[in-house]
């Protein structure tokens, strides 16, 4: 789905990432490298298929906006240890040698500085503007120059049915001043108890995104 | 052996004569049969000495032996399912043994224990130790725990009753079950009330092929039961409402009364039964009391030692005080609201005149009119002791994978061994390989999917046993060790400090500053939400809120349903000598009028044409759980024929279906429609069991492990291994659904939630039913309270009070 923010043009793809057309830049938000590896750690079996299709649905993005660079607004890894899934990801990086990739970090990125380095990974702190646009992890409250751009929240949003159906979706959530990015992993959670003035909610359900 | 003739047993009698007792015959038997080597269990009412007859047994087992031969340690593990009932058994025993000059130590092992205490013991167990099911299951998970039952004679399981429906029974049976592998020759007894299926209950505690018996009293425990008539018979009843008008009945019965224990059906309405006490008679204050699970536990012991002590006159509670310790002074026990089932009725008459002999009172108020039918079903039903079972659960593979992971974390296991353990418990007899190596995967190494779960480290093998070897782990396992899984409830405190208690968290995300609610007898403004605690102020205002605690609504019973059944059908006869059923009469006659009053071998359909659309009522009589289901599964069915889209109620007479397109059921198609075949396919279709299955999971994930609950209250310190329910549901259906949790939780769907059995029974009742259809254009007295209740969810209080009396006065003129 196509939007116009501030005159930019703006694509919300049903993969839980947006593409900003100008700059070429693929942005997505709270990846959480990593997440399902540290839980195995600590016993509780979590499949690697889930990082597999992360990277997966990561990889045909890519196919699809031959992008220049990939944004990450923020928690790409879920934990400071190293372990098999961020490896995993780390040759996965290789093979796109070509695709800069900039984190604006977030509150779970806290791996050691030469780590982002060797998967070649640009580091931002506090947040990354490129106008009109200003990159950050968590909205930090209206801008006059910037439109921000952030995750953090995991955004979803209820949509109810007759018969006391109701069913709890993913969403981009859009209003004047920021857009908030829906969760890149599939392992989060989806939060529908935040509070947003004024905005659209973007849903992402079976292969689409509808406005609700 | 006759155990008369023993020396221990002749001592016994002597202590029991000196305070002017003597045994009962079935604390003989169970003395006798435990000294010929068999294991069973004791059905006694409560009053009767049942603790008793196991512990003395055990005693004159000791002082039957050589002073020579004795040897200190454990002799009799004692299983409560309750905290509180613990000390005060442990009183009772201690008085006992040194009354009878017995150097033996009575001990109570439970989360309250002090550490100080926890170490006495490791060093020298008790020779009898008081504990609950968890806190066994983290016996089992110490280092060289085997030598604390070295000496163990006998384990003892109180309440049985209240463990064995639950997943806390499975936790029992899996426990019992390593006590025997670690005790060859092990006594097991189990003390329990009486339930429909107390065979199976003996079966479930003490499986296998090893010499068991029933023991069961011959003294009757007498109950009054006394409905309380309302003046005037509504015509068009309707839930709650009738129960508050009559509140001034209960005064007389108060005052002439000793100590009253009210019993409310949810949380909810005793705050709301407090208030209006209260307020009709103001000189109850400070001699009334509030007792439920959310309030705030020092309090709550409070209550109960002013109960003992008879401080009180009135308390009203939920089933928070439907278990636990007698209270003498209580003496009069009043229900309010159908209590749905003739074993929770009959155990809560059972909380006024305890000691044998004395006869229990117990007073019944309806909150609507047709509430009096079930008033006659459970007198009927008390004199024919027709008490519902409590269906043992079965492949609780959730409580399996924390045992094994309990076992591994203390000394670790040998799989083959209990691997033949687990199968020869109830719970576990259908366990398959297939079942128990995915069982041994999920806990070893992760999963099925090879590769998939790298890094994966739970239990692994060490010098031939499986352990826990990451501190870590360990002991985030031991601090969530136990099968009850709450809602998550926050703190309720006042902005000055001060704890009153805890609100389900979805509650406290409805309420806006401002806002008005009761808590504890309290009205309370909300202030604000922080760091999970709802911070409060007193109230000004009058009215109030009554939080809602979900789960609060019990489906009816089977046995219940079926004898409410027969009620019916002596009143459509009109011979009935019952005064409820006289009292109703004109309901009837209008019911009667209007439509049809159904027999037992009917089925009656209203098929009702309003201004609002098509209304079709069906009265199974089957409880609201059968009925939500079935009320789906006829919508589903009749969809079938054409396109059509209904809005469903329901309550534990009968459902309603409503749609604005006329409902296309007639004499022709209706057997079709309320048949059995092609059930559980059909079921599927018609209701979200997808979703259904997933609230359910939370319970499993937290069980297995997956989900830490910490501490109530606290602040979770995993965050970062700290998932939803959700999540894991979603990732097991995406990426492994070959799980036997997610299995476990769509079994739990259907036969616990769903009960398909039950379902299965009334489809098959109805297959022989003559159905009766009528086509009418105003309600009836049957169909008027599912109407009324189907509203309640949309519209406030306010409004639904005058929309029913407008409702109600149109109905009348017709």
């Amino acid at each position: 789905m196509k939007i116009t923010i501030r005159g930019e043009e703006i694509i919300l793809s049903e993969k839980r990432a947006l593409y900003w057309e100008r700059e070429k830049a693929l942005v997505i938000a709270d990846v959480h490298l990593g997440k399902a590896a540290h839980f195995r750690q600590f016993g509780i079996p979590v499949p690697s298929s889930l990082l597999a299709a992360d990277l997966e649905r990561l990889t045909s993005l890519i196919a699809e906006f031959q992008p220049k660079q990939l944004i990450v607004v923020g928690d790409m890894f879920h934990h400071q240890n190293h372990n098999t899934d961020i490896e995993t990801f780390a040759n996965w990086r290789h093979s796109f040698n070509g695709l800069k990739i900039v984190l604006v970090q977030g509150n779970h990125d806290r791996l050691k500085p030469l780590q982002y380095m060797h998967m070649d990974i640009e580091l931002y702190k506090p947040n990354l503007s490129l106008h009109p646009f200003q990159f950050v992890h968590e909205y930090t409250g209206p801008n006059e120059n910037y439109f921000s751009i952030s995750g953090h929240i995991h955004p979803g949003v209820l949509l109810r049915g007759k018969a006391k159906q109701a069913i709890k979706l993913p969403c981009f959530a859009v209003n004047e001043n920021q857009l908030v990015l829906p969760a890149f992993s599939l392992f989060t959670g989806l939060d529908v108890g935040y509070c947003i003035e004024e905005c659209d909610f973007y849903a992402i359900g079976e292969g689409t995104v509808f406005k609700v | 052996m006759q155990i008369e003739r023993t020396k221990g047993y002749k001592e016994i009698i002597a202590w029991m004569k000196k305070s002017g007792n003597k045994p009962f015959d079935f604390q003989k038997e169970t003395w006798q049969r435990y000294n010929e080597g068999y294991s069973g269990i004791v059905n006694a009412p409560t009053g009767y000495g049942k603790t008793f007859s196991v512990f003395l047994a055990i005693i004159i087992q000791h002082l039957n032996e050589e002073k020579k031969s004795r040897k200190k340690g454990l002799k009799l593990l004692w299983i409560t399912p309750l905290r509180s009932l613990a000390k005060d058994i442990a009183r009772a025993m201690q008085t006992a043994l040194s009354d009878l000059d017995i150097d033996w130590k009575v001990g109570v092992r439970n989360g309250d224990t002090p550490v100080a205490e926890r170490q006495r013991q490791q060093k020298q167990m008790p020779e009898i130790l008081l504990t609950t099911p968890e806190t066994l299951h983290l016996l089992l998970g110490q280092k060289n725990h085997g030598i604390y039952f070295d000496q163990l004679l006998c384990v003892a399981v109180d309440e049985w009753h209240e463990l064995i429906g639950s997943k806390r029974g499975v936790m029992t049976e899996l426990a019992v079950s390593r006590l025997k592998g670690l005790r060859q020759g092990l006594s097991v007894w189990g003390i329990s009330a009486t339930i429909g299926n107390i065979e199976e209950a003996l079966e479930v505690l003490i499986p296998g092929d090893i010499k068991k018996t029933l023991v069961f009293t011959k003294e009757k425990k007498k109950t009054n039961i006394i409905s309380i008539l309302p003046d005037e018979i509504e015509l068009l009843p309707w839930a709650g409402h009738l129960g508050l008008k009559m509140a001034h009945t209960l005064i007389p019965i108060i005052e002439k009364s000793n100590t009253t224990l009210i019993f409310t059906n949810t949380r909810g309405q005793s705050e709301v039964w407090y208030q209006v006490l209260l307020n009709i008679h103001p000189d109850l204050a400070g001699l009334i009391a509030l007792h439920h699970g959310s309030i705030d536990f020092e309090l709550r012991n409070w209550i109960e030692d002013a109960l003992h002590d008879g401080i009180l006159k009135v308390v009203i509670c939920t089933s928070s005080l439907d278990l636990g310790v007698d209270f003498k002074p209580v003496d009069t026990v009043i229900q309010i609201g159908s209590p749905k089932g003739v074993a929770r009725f009959l155990q809560r008459a059972g909380r006024s005149g305890h000691s044998p002999y004395e006869t229990s009172n117990i007073y019944f108020l309806p909150t609507n009119s047709l509430e009096l039918v079930e008033a006659a079903a459970l007198k009927e039903a008390e004199k024919r002791l027709l008490i519902e079972n409590r269906v043992p659960m079965l492949m609780a593979f959730d409580v399996l994978i924390q045992y094994l992971v309990t076992l591994a974390v203390g000394d670790g296991f040998d799989d083959k061994i209990i691997f033949e353990e687990v199968k020869k418990t109830f719970a576990f007899s259908e366990i398959n390989e297939e079942e128990w190596k995915w069982v041994m995967r999920f806990i070893t190494v992760g999963g099925e999917t090879l590769g998939a779960y790298e890094e994966f480290n739970k239990v692994s093998l060490v010098d031939g046993l499986w352990k826990v070897t990451s501190r870590k782990i360990a002991m985030n396992h031991r601090m969530n060790i136990g099968a009850i899984v709450g809602a998550i409830m926050i703190k309720v405190k006042f902005m000055s400090g001060g704890y009153i208690g805890m609100v389900e968290e979805y509650f406290a995300s409805r309420l806006n500053p401002g806002d008005s609610f009761t808590l504890g007898g309290h009205i309370l403004e909300f202030v604000m939400i922080k760091e999970m605690t709802v911070l409060v102020r007193k109230s000004k205002s009058k009215k109030a809120i009554s939080p809602s605690w979900n789960g609060g609504r019990m489906p009816l019973s089977a046995n219940l349903s079926a004898v409410l059944r027969e009620k019916f059908t002596e009143a459509a006869y009109g011979n009935s000598t019952d005064v409820e059923l006289i009292k109703l009469k004109p309901l009837f006659e209008k019911q009667q009028k209007l439509s049809h009053l159904p027999k037992e071998n009917e089925l009656l359909i209203e098929k009702i044409n309003t201004k609002e659309g098509h209304h079709l009522f069906v009265y199974p009589f089957e409880g609201r759980l059968v009925h939500e289901v079935l009320a789906s599964l006829v919508a589903y069915r009749l969809s079938c024929i054409s396109p059509i889209s209904f809005s469903i109620a329901m309550n534990d007479y009968g459902f309603e279906l409503l749609s604005d397109q006329p409902i296309d059921i007639t004499d022709e198609n209706v057997k079709t429609i309320l048949s059995g075949e092609h059930l559980i396919a059909d079921i599927q279709k018609s209701i979200n069991a997808g979703e259904m299955a997933k609230r359910k999971f939370r319970d499993i994930a937290i069980i297995a492990g997956l989900i830490f609950q910490g501490f109530k209250g606290q602040k979770q310190s995993n965050r970062n291994i700290q998932a939803s329910a959700g999540i894991f549901f979603n990732v097991f259906e995406q990426f492994d659904n070959n799980s036997l949790l997610l299995r476990q939780a769509y079994d739990e769907v259907f036969y616990q939630q769903l009960e398909e059995p039950r379902l299965a029974a009334a489809l098959e009742r109805i297959k022989h039913s003559n159905i009766v259809i009528k086509e009418l254009e105003v309600f009836t007295p049957f169909s008027f309270p599912i109407k009324v209740d189907s509203l309640r969810d949309n519209i406030t209080s306010e409004k639904l009070e005058t929309r029913i009396q407008k409702m109600k006065s149109d109905m009348l003129k017709v």
